[in-house]
């Protein structure tokens, strides 16, 4: 038997040690890195750096680009956020009863599958300014006269327009999810509450809405996660002009980073990111349960 | 009767109105889409005459000749299989033991080692590379087909939540049962888990894939070189250099998107149950 348990301890051990040295290395590490690096100054290349305390923390709440930044963040934000009830409404109505549902569900998830480098380009060429297919869709509805603005180049729509592309690619991804919750409720438990004569009101508020709630949770959470991390579509679109009118959080951070070479401070503006992810989760929870928590009264 | 035919008709409005939602939907989602692939087809010509919204006058092939004629697009090609093919082969391989053991077994530190990966599913995605990039460039990865393969093995962990909602629904009895004949746990996690997990094997293959075939940015920043594009990078070097000429650049578009519509039309039924395992984690 003392043989056996070794033998087991062997194995775990020789199993464990490469995933888990892979995650420390370049995971783990990594992340902590970041914060020690936040309060340096390295350029990506010296063999040393100083420590030069709160100045990277200071400097990135001074840099009016970044707040800029930030605002456009904001706006994928609150677009996606607005969206989610749609989103719901379509996971319902795709598994509800529907002729053609599985190629609707098909279309559905596609923008999420489609390469994100090839639809920013492709959606370049929807926007273009000459000739745009965008521009003819609002002639061939008879709302020529809002044509030819630069949605790609007039500082004040262009983050509109790259939210809509984002809305776009990702909300399939979300309804996916809804899906995948609606159809994870019990049946029979559907089944029993019904034949115990409970109400479709009853069986929608006791039994499916708890059920999907954590799903929600997640799809808010990835929501946050999602529009502070917007990095691809305006990094290939417009390389997050005209200036930094569409500039976001993350491809200032990363330009700081490669392009700029200020390590310390884009590390700064890194754990700025892990610290606002986790705080709007906190403050967007207690706001919406709060919400639920008083409806249920 | 009457009742039943009133009721007849409001189902057949419910699903009139349904069908109507649904294919508004896939128009949105169509229309970027078919504009480019109509642009790709065009003569320059034609891409001047004729709406970005229309077929185009005179069919033509030049484009995708155009595109396919660029020796990039093959060394990405290349480059994208090496990657995929090797990072997917560890992926599955350290993905199955480690769901594996953390399922199934208990021993000192099980909590520790399970938060760890836990850590790892938070940490953000593209900012950590101001962290990695040093230590990439360390071990001398930098520039190689190895950086992106090292990080997609070592820092994307959804597999191992679709491993593991897999395997909770495997009897334990079934891998006991093998033990007590002299076979040693590495013989039984390949013999019968290893098998088992085949359909979740499958789901994680298909998803990766399409994940790894996409990611633009980890070959941008690690492999910069021109005998280093990837599929995706070749892309944006190539639009680069069509400035205006949006009929080759479409092409170039289609054929770099066709990879990953292929795959998801084909294997649809994996990536839809994958895609819900591995965003509910607890």
């Amino acid at each position: 038997m003392n043989h056996l348990a070794k033998k087991r301890r062997q194995f775990i051990i020789a199993a464990l040690a490469i995933p888990v040295l892979l995650l420390v290395c370049f995971v783990v590490v990594p992340a902590i890195d970041l914060i020690r690096m936040s309060f340096t100054n390295w350029d990506g290349l010296s063999k040393t750096s100083d420590f030069i305390w709160l100045d990277n923390y200071i400097s990135m709440l001074k840099n009016p680009d970044l707040w800029q930044s930030l605002k456009n963040n904001a706006v994928y934000f609150f677009v996606h956020l607005l969206t989610i009830p749609v989103e719901l409404a379509f996971a319902v109505l795709l598994t509800s009863k529907l002729r053609a549902a599985k190629f609707y569900k098909t279309m559905v998830f596609l923008p999420y599958i489609i390469n994100g480098v090839a639809i920013s380009y492709a959606f370049s060429y929807f926007f273009s300014p000459i000739n745009g297919a965008f521009d003819s869709i609002l002639e061939a509805v008879k709302l020529g006269m809002l044509s030819g603005h630069g949605w790609l180049s007039d500082e004040k729509i262009v983050n509109f327009t790259l939210a809509f592309v984002s809305l776009w690619r990702f909300s399939g991804y979300h309804i996916v999810l809804f899906m995948a919750a609606l159809q994870s409720v019990n049946q029979d438990i559907l089944e029993a509450a019904t034949i115990d004569g409970a109400s479709s009101w009853q069986l929608f508020r006791y039994i499916q809405t708890p059920s999907i709630m954590l799903m929600v949770d997640f799809v808010l959470f990835d929501n946050i996660r999602g529009a502070m991390q917007v990095f691809d579509i305006p990094f290939v679109m417009t390389q997050g002009g005209p200036g930094y009118a569409s500039s976001t959080f993350t491809l200032y951070t990363i330009k700081t980073a490669f392009t700029f070479s200020n390590f310390g401070l884009a590390a700064t503006m890194a754990v700025a990111i892990m610290l606002m992810i986790i705080l709007i989760y906190i403050v967007q929870n207690k706001i919406i349960h709060g919400l639920i928590l008083k409806e249920g009264k | 009767m009457r009742t039943l035919q009133k009721f007849n008709a409001r189902a057949a409005l419910i699903q009139l109105v349904k069908q109507i939602l649904c294919l508004a939907m896939v128009i949105i989602v169509l229309l970027p889409v078919l504009v480019t692939v109509f642009a790709a087809f065009k003569t320059r010509a034609d891409m001047v005459n004729t709406s970005p919204l229309a077929l185009p006058d005179n069919v033509t092939l030049e484009n995708f000749e155009e595109v396919f004629t660029n020796k990039r697009l093959w060394t990405g090609l290349k480059n994208t299989l090496i990657i995929l093919a090797v990072s997917l082969f560890f992926n599955i391989l350290l993905g199955t033991i480690t769901a594996y053991i953390i399922e199934r077994f208990d021993f000192k530190f099980k909590k520790t080692v399970v938060a760890l990966f836990f850590i790892g599913m938070l940490v953000p995605t593209f900012v950590t590379e101001i962290a990695r990039f040093k230590i990439i460039n360390g071990i001398g990865l930098y520039g190689t087909v190895g950086a992106p393969i090292v990080i997609y093995v070592a820092s994307d962990l959804m597999q191992l939540y679709i491993y593991r909602q897999f395997l909770s629904t495997i009897p334990t009895s079934l891998d006991e049962s093998a033990l007590p004949d002299g076979c040693s746990y590495f013989q039984l996690f390949r013999k019968i888990i290893f098998p088992l997990l085949a359909p979740a094997t499958a789901t994680v293959a298909i998803i990766k894939s399409i994940t790894i075939i996409n990611d633009m940015y980890i070959p941008y920043l690690y492999m910069p070189g021109n005998k280093q594009r990837t599929l995706t990078t070749f892309l944006m070097d190539y639009a680069n250099a069509q400035q205006g000429s949006w009929q080759t650049l479409a092409a170039g578009i289609v054929i770099v998107m066709l990879p990953t519509v292929l795959l998801y039309i084909f294997f649809q039924r994996y990536i839809l149950a994958g895609v819900a395992a591995g965003a509910v984690k607890e």
